[in-house]
C-alpha cells in the first residue's frame, strides 16, 4: 500500500506508448510505461496499485497472456485493453475473462481518460473493500473458539436462550461472550456483524466488474 | 540440301537420253511441287542476294506474288534493321568464309508487302555448284508462337500477381494494424498537446517532441503504404543483381509486422559475407513473404513459447544460397505431401491454394530448388536453393 497510484502502460509500440505517457502527462496522472508484458511482470510489485492500460497484440506474451498471469499472481488492478479494428473477438475472450474494458484504437483522449478514470475508481473501491476485509478477519482471528461459536449463531438470528441451549451454556454466559464479539468486532449493531460476517465468507478477490 | 536433278542425272547414266530429259523434267516438278507443299516459306537466292526461286508459303506469308520476288534483292522482304545486318552477313561470308547464320538459323523479323512486319525463324543453307553459289531459306512464322509465349507469360505474371495480392490480404489485418498504430499516436499526440498547450509556457517543451513525433508518425503510415505498394504493383520480370540482405531488409517491415500482429517472435539469421544473386527481386520476396506467411498461420495457435519464426540465409555449397524458414507449428502431415505443391490445394479455411505451387515455380524459373522438410524437434523447415551466378 506504499505505491501511488499510477495508470501502467503495457504497448510494445514506441510511438503509441509516448504518446499515451504525454497524454496522461498532460493530465496530471501518475503513469508508468511499459514496453513488452514480460517488462512489466519483471517490474511488478503486489504493492501496485491503479490500473493497467494494456495492448492486446504483442510479440511474445501478448496482452490477455498477461491477463492470465497477472490473474494467477493474485493481482486485481483493473485491465483496459487497446485493441485494433479486428480485435474485436478477442477483445471479448479479454472481457470474459475479467477485463475491465476495451477500447479500440484510434480512440478519443477523452474516451480513454473515462474509462481510466472510471478504473481508478474502481481498483479504490475495491482496495478498501478488500481493506476493510483484510481488518475484519484480522479482529475475528481474535475471537476465542467458544466466542466464534457465539458469533456464528448470533448472526444466523438465533436469540440468546436457544443459542444458550444449543452451546450448552447459561443464558449468562452467552450475553457475555456475545458482548464481547461485538466489543472485539467492533460491531455497534447486529446488522454490521452480518455485514462483517459476510466478508469473511466471501472468497478474496472475486474481481467481477 | 543437294541438287536433286544432279543426282537423276547421275543415276540415270547416259544411254537413254530421251528418258533422262524426262526424268529430269519429272524430278523438278516433284521438286517444285515438294517446295509448295512446304509448310515452312522457302526462297533461293543468288549470291547477290537475289531472289530465284520462292514457294507458295512463302508468297503466302509475304503477300507478294512469286513474279514480284524474283530477281528483287532480298532486303525487300526483310525488316530495316535485319535487312542492313543480312547485307554484312552474306558479304562478310563471302569473304571471310565464317558462318554468322549459315547453318545456324536465327530469329529475324520479316516484312510483308504491306510493310508490316513479324518475326520468324530462319534457316540458311548453301549450295554450290560449277562455281555457282546459291541460298536456300527456310522461314517459318513464328506470329502464332510469339503470340502463345506472351500469353503464357502474361498469364504467368497475372498468376503472381494475384498471389501477391492474395499474400497481401492475407496480411491485412496486420497491414491495418500496422497504418492503425501510427494514426493513434498521431491522434494521441495532438490531443496532448491540445492539453499541454492550455498550461502556457511549461508545456512547450513537451509540444515540440510531440509534433516531431506526429511527423516521424505520418511518414510511418505512408511508408506502410508504400511498401504495399511497391510489393503488389503489376510488373514485368525484371532480374537485377542484389545482395541478400538489402533483399530481406526490403521486406522486414511487412515481414515483421505480420509476425507481430499475431504475437510471434521473428529472427532473420543472415550468414556474413554472401555472394550477390541475380533475381527478379520482387518475386523472390514474393516468395520468402510467401512462406512466411505460411509459417505464421502454422504457428499463430501455437503456446507462447513455441510462437517463433527463423528466417535463415546461407550458403549452402558453392555458387548456392539456401534460404530456410523454420516454424515450430504441428508440422506438415504426411498425408498432404503429394498434393501440398499442387495448384488450389489448401488446408486453410481462407487460402487459394496458389501460395506453394507458385513459389515452386518461382524458384525453379531461377534455376534453384523449393522443399520442406518436418523439424525432428516439431515443426517444419520450408527451404528454397537460388543459384549465386544468376543467369542459370
Amino acid at each position: 500500500m506504499t505505491a501511488p497510484t499510477s495508470v501502467f502502460v503495457v504497448d510494445d509500440d514506441q510511438a503509441v506508448r509516448d504518446s499515451l505517457g504525454l497524454l496522461l502527462k498532460s493530465v496530471g496522472v501518475m503513469h508508468r510505461l511499459f514496453d513488452s508484458a514480460q517488462s512489466f511482470l519483471d517490474g511488478y510489485d503486489p504493492g501496485w496499485q491503479g490500473c493497467i492500460v494494456l495492448d492486446i497484440r504483442m510479440p511474445g506474451m501478448s496482452g490477455m497472456e498477461l491477463q492470465q498471469q497477472l490473474k494467477d499472481l493474485r493481482c486485481h488492478m483493473p485491465i483496459i485493453f487497446i485493441t485494433g479494428h479486428g480485435d474485436v473477438p478477442m477483445a471479448v475472450e479479454a472481457m470474459q475473462s475479467g477485463a475491465f474494458d476495451f477500447i479500440q484504437k484510434p480512440f478519443r483522449d477523452q474516451e480513454l481518460l473515462d474509462r481510466i478514470h472510471q478504473a481508478l475508481t474502481h481498483d479504490a473501491a475495491h482496495r478498501s473493500e478488500e481493506e476493510q476485509r483484510r481488518a475484519v478477519l484480522h479482529r475475528h482471528a481474535s475471537l476465542t473458539p467458544r466466542e466464534r461459536e457465539v458469533m456464528e449463531c448470533v448472526v444466523r438470528g438465533l436469540a440468546n436462550k436457544v443459542i444458550a441451549m444449543d452451546l450448552e451454556l447459561s443464558q449468562r454466559t452467552v450475553e457475555i461472550h456475545r458482548a464481547r464479539v461485538m466489543e472485539k468486532m467492533g460491531a455497534r449493531s447486529l446488522a454490521e456483524l452480518v455485514r462483517m460476517s459476510l466478508l469473511i465468507e466471501e472468497p478474496e478477490g472475486k474481481g467481477a466488474y | 540440301m543437294n541438287n536433286p536433278t544432279g543426282t537423276t542425272t547421275v543415276a540415270a547414266g547416259a544411254d537413254a537420253p530421251r528418258a533422262t530429259e524426262l526424268d529430269a523434267n519429272l524430278g523438278a516438278a516433284e521438286f517444285d511441287a515438294l517446295l509448295d507443299a512446304a509448310i515452312d516459306g522457302i526462297m533461293v537466292i543468288d549470291e547477290r542476294g537475289r531472289v530465284v526461286r520462292v514457294n507458295k508459303s512463302a508468297e503466302r506469308m509475304l503477300g507478294y506474288d512469286a513474279a514480284e520476288l524474283l530477281s528483287q534483292s532480298l532486303n525487300l522482304i526483310m525488316s530495316e534493321e535485319d535487312a542492313d545486318r543480312h547485307d554484312n552477313y552474306v558479304g562478310s561470308y563471302l569473304r571471310t568464309g565464317r558462318r554468322r547464320i549459315i547453318g545456324i538459323g536465327r530469329e529475324v523479323l520479316a516484312r510483308r508487302r504491306d510493310g508490316s512486319v513479324f518475326p520468324v525463324s530462319l534457316a540458311v543453307g548453301e549450295v554450290r555448284l560449277r562455281g555457282q553459289i546459291r541460298f536456300v531459306g527456310l522461314m517459318r512464322d513464328l506470329t502464332e508462337a510469339k503470340r502463345a509465349e506472351e500469353e503464357a507469360l502474361r498469364h504467368r505474371e497475372e498468376m503472381m500477381h494475384v498471389s501477391r495480392l492474395t499474400t497481401m490480404g492475407e496480411m491485412a489485418a496486420a497491414l491495418a494494424h500496422e497504418v492503425n498504430q501510427p494514426l493513434s499516436a498521431i491522434a494521441t499526440y495532438t490531443a496532448a498537446c491540445t492539453r499541454l498547450l492550455d498550461q502556457g509556457e511549461e508545456g512547450i517543451k513537451d509540444v515540440r517532441h510531440a509534433l516531431a513525433q506526429i511527423n516521424a508518425q505520418a511518414h510511418r503510415a505512408g511508408e506502410v503504404i508504400r511498401r504495399i505498394r511497391s510489393f503488389t504493383r503489376s510488373r514485368e520480370l525484371s532480374r537485377r543483381t542484389i545482395d541478400v540482405g538489402s533483399l530481406l531488409e526490403e521486406i522486414r517491415p511487412l515481414a515483421e509486422l505480420d509476425a507481430k500482429a499475431n504475437s510471434i517472435a521473428l529472427r532473420m539469421e543472415l550468414d556474413p559475407g554472401l555472394p550477390e544473386i541475380n533475381v527478379d527481386v520482387v518475386q523472390i520476396q514474393q516468395v520468402i513473404l510467401n512462406l512466411l506467411r505460411n509459417g505464421v498461420d502454422a504457428v499463430r495457435q501455437a503456446p507462447a513459447e513455441r510462437r517463433r519464426l527463423l528466417l535463415r540465409a546461407g550458403l549452402a555449397r558453392e555458387r548456392e544460397i539456401r534460404f530456410e524458414i523454420i516454424d515450430q507449428g504441428e508440422g506438415v502431415d504426411e498425408a498432404v505431401r503429394p498434393r501440398l505443391f499442387t495448384p488450389f490445394f489448401t488446408t486453410k479455411s481462407a487460402g487459394m491454394g496458389m501460395g506453394l505451387a507458385i513459389s515452386r515455380s518461382i524458384i525453379t524459373g531461377h534455376g534453384g530448388v523449393l522443399d520442406y522438410h518436418n523439424n525432428a524437434g516439431g515443426g517444419a523447415t520450408f527451404w528454397f536453393t537460388l543459384p549465386t551466378d544468376g543467369d542459370e
